[in-house]
């Protein structure tokens, strides 16, 4: 669907996008995640075409392209700095969005509608967006982002503003949208609602790759080894822990429990003698990493991790 | 239609949408009535005031025969025979308007409770009085006085043809009052409209959504169609309320079949690219504005006043050089032609010369705003300054 090749972008002193390239398959959820200032917005803009890179190329799917680029019909996109015409009723709103990407309004309003019951929003349809809570703007402002049915859309920070229970709402959406043959860019902070649903993600920081692949790739890259779980009694020799062998990282997780991750290959029973010198073991078991802790556990060790 | 003006035009109806409300205007219509009546009431009843005759009392005629003392505003009361403290209390009562006491042919004094308008009329009956008395006096012959005192009658030929009736001046200075009108509306909405989507943060996905070419566009369009809609409304009243006047007998009629057609043409096409080129040149500056709270920029408002200003030295030679230019040259032409035209014989290659620049400047103006737009409306948090502007400028 799309392919980023060797992409850089310079603002005067910063380059807030250096060399990377990666390429989103079509039918697929990519996730795109990295701390704040790591170049996530602006390779989104380049994509949507706000803004030019300095170098490299960006190019799209054929069925994206009509005789003079890209065809922004085909495109939807729900940008981290987002906002809606405070002083317009929802469904006009929406029609006049959909309308700027090439439906006709009779089509639109009749989608809007049905996107609007779906978020339990129809019975204000009428009213201001400034009459709407933050949430429920942010309920607007993503189906106006998806629909015109696009075929690639780009979802900056789609979860944001939502509570727990509408933040699996939007995500059973976004897994719909892939269903239905959307090719979704996803860039988020939540990171246990990414790795269920993205296909494939890209790490990166200062600019670059840091790492891409599926989760299970990226566990393999970036924390070789298994993670152990050990509960301890009474007090623990932090320091003890850190003196172990063979391991890559450790950190505490609550009372008495604590989070070690090996390095790859490394012999269990290395570990759980050095695990022992630290303190008293109640309990034992090894788990697998998930998204969070590759994320925190990649930047941390480059000292700037903001979440 | 072509993607792309479909994409316009959706911008169009959004933005005129976005600012036009019926109501606004009815409600506008109805305040201006409102005051009109108002006005009207209280200058019916000033006038009404004005030419009732107040009753002056005469204490003292002075040298002047009373039986000089009539006028048809005036009613002069002999009340020589009255003493001076009855009649104050006249006057305190308000049975007498006034009292007037003649001292000597030089010399006479008015007592009212406040200022009058009628103290004028009566200030000239005395003069006439005066003179009249003296001329008697000096036994020089009153007809010869009258001789001295007639005007010479100089009437006007003008060389140059062309020059318009009374009724195409007033639709001149209707006609630059529209579009000044309409420009400063133009002003305020476009201000608004753009300022307020990168306050709102709307811009980022429009901006993903269609070319910002295509964006600014609308915008220009819509907002302009606001101020014309206004034109045409006001205008429309204004017919309406000459032939309400004409149903009174006042000859408006015929004054408005003095209006030279091919005048009127020439105004409308400049109304309408004037309001377009300024609305194309303020969206450009609006694009430049982070805040407008804070923003230096805003001073550029005022900048459609000044050729209106350069429209007045039309009054001193309407022919000479500079100002047969600025009736061409794009800025001014809007004000300052349509003041030439009415006031001398203007070539007809200068009003075609006049809106073919017009023509062209508003075409590259919307180009320039649309570079200007496309880079600037994503700038938050800091204004490109002059430089980086006339630089977009000079692209175009």
């Amino acid at each position: 669907m799309l392919t980023f090749s060797n992409v850089t972008k310079q603002y005067s002193k910063v380059t807030a996008v250096n060399h990377l390239s990666f390429s989103i398959q079509k039918g697929e959820i990519f996730a795109l995640l990295g701390p704040n200032g790591a170049g996530k917005t602006t390779s989104v803009r380049m994509i949507m075409q706000i803004i030019e890179p300095d170098s490299g190329k960006i190019r799209f799917d054929p069925g994206l392209i009509t005789g003079k680029g890209v065809d922004r019909r085909l495109l939807g996109y729900l940008p981290e700095e987002r906002g809606l015409y405070q002083e317009s009723p929802i469904l006009k709103t929406l029609v006049y969005l959909a309308a700027l990407r090439g439906k006709e309004p009779g089509w639109a309003r009749k989608e809007a509608i049905k996107w609007l019951e779906r978020f339990g929003l129809k019975e204000r349809m009428n009213d201001k967006i400034s009459a709407l809570s933050k949430g429920n703007q942010q309920k607007v402002q993503f189906i106006s982002s998806i629909l015109h049915e696009p075929d690639f859309v780009v979802l900056d920070e789609p979860f944001s503003g939502f509570d727990p229970i509408n933040q699996e709402f939007i995500s059973d959406c976004i897994r719909e949208l892939r269903q239905s043959g959307m090719t979704i860019l996803l860039s988020a902070h939540q990171m246990q609602l990414v790795e269920r649903i993205a296909d494939r993600i890209l790490l990166i920081s200062d600019g670059k790759e840091l790492v891409s692949g599926t989760l299970e790739e990226i566990r393999q890259t970036i924390i070789s080894g298994q993670k152990i779980v050990v509960k301890y009694e009474g007090d623990v020799n932090s320091g003890q822990l850190g003196a172990i062998q063979g391991i890559s990282g450790y950190q505490v997780i609550g009372e008495g429990e604590w989070e070690v991750y090996l390095n790859e290959g490394v012999v269990l029973n290395g570990i759980l003698s050095g695990l022992a010198l630290a303190g008293t073991i109640n309990d034992l078991k090894t788990a697998e990493t998930n998204l969070h802790e590759i994320f925190i556990h990649s930047f941390k060790n480059r000292g700037h991790v903001d979440e | 239609m072509n993607n792309d003006l479909k994409i316009v035009w959706e911008v169009t109806k959004w933005e005129f949408n976005r600012f036009f409300k019926w109501m606004d205007l009815i409600k506008g219509l109805l305040f201006f009535m409102f005051f009109g009546l108002i006005g009207g009431v209280i200058g019916y009843w000033l006038a009404s005031d004005t030419f009732t005759p107040p009753d002056i009392a005469v204490a003292n005629y002075g040298l002047f025969d009373p039986s000089s003392f009539e006028h048809s505003d005036l009613n002069f009361i002999d009340h020589t025979a009255t003493d001076p403290d009855t009649l104050g209390q006249k006057l305190t009562q308000g049975t007498i308007s006034a009292i007037l006491t003649i001292h000597s042919a030089d010399d006479a004094s008015i007592r009212v409770p406040s200022d009058r308008a009628w103290i004028f009329i009566l200030e000239q009956f005395l003069n006439e009085l005066r003179r009249d008395e003296k001329i008697a006096g000096s036994g020089v012959d009153p007809e010869w006085i009258s001789a001295l005192q007639a005007g010479i009658g100089l009437s006007r030929e003008f060389d140059k043809a062309g020059t318009s009736a009374a009724a195409d001046k007033i639709v001149a200075g209707i006609a630059i009052f529209l579009v000044l009108m309409a420009v400063f509306m133009g002003f305020a909405y476009q201000f608004t409209a753009i300022t307020a989507e990168k306050q709102q943060r709307i811009t980022e996905q429009v901006i993903s959504a269609i070319r910002p070419q295509a964006w600014i566009d609308g915008k220009i369009l819509g907002i302009s169609g606001i101020g014309m809609i206004y034109i045409l409304f006001y205008g429309s009243m204004g017919i309406a309320g000459a032939f309400l006047l004409m149903q009174f007998g006042i000859p408006i009629g015929s004054a408005l079949t003095q209006i030279n057609p091919v005048f009127l043409i020439t105004f409308i096409l400049i109304v309408l690219l004037g309001i377009l080129m300024w609305n194309s040149f303020y969206a450009a500056i609006a694009a430049t504005i982070d805040d407008p709270n804070t923003s230096q920029k805003t001073g550029w408002m005022t900048m459609p006043i000044y050729p209106v200003m350069l429209a007045f030295f039309v009054l001193i030679n309407p022919d000479s050089v500079p100002i047969t230019v600025l009736g061409i040259i794009p800025f001014t032409s809007y004000a300052v032609l349509p003041a030439r035209m009415v006031m001398t014989h203007v070539a007809w290659w200068e009003p075609v010369l006049a809106i073919l620049l017009l023509m062209i400047t508003v075409h590259l103006f919307r180009i320039a705003a649309g570079r200007i737009f496309s880079t600037a409306i994503m700038m938050v948090g800091k204004e490109p300054g002059l430089k980086e502007m006339l630089y977009w400028f000079r692209r175009v």
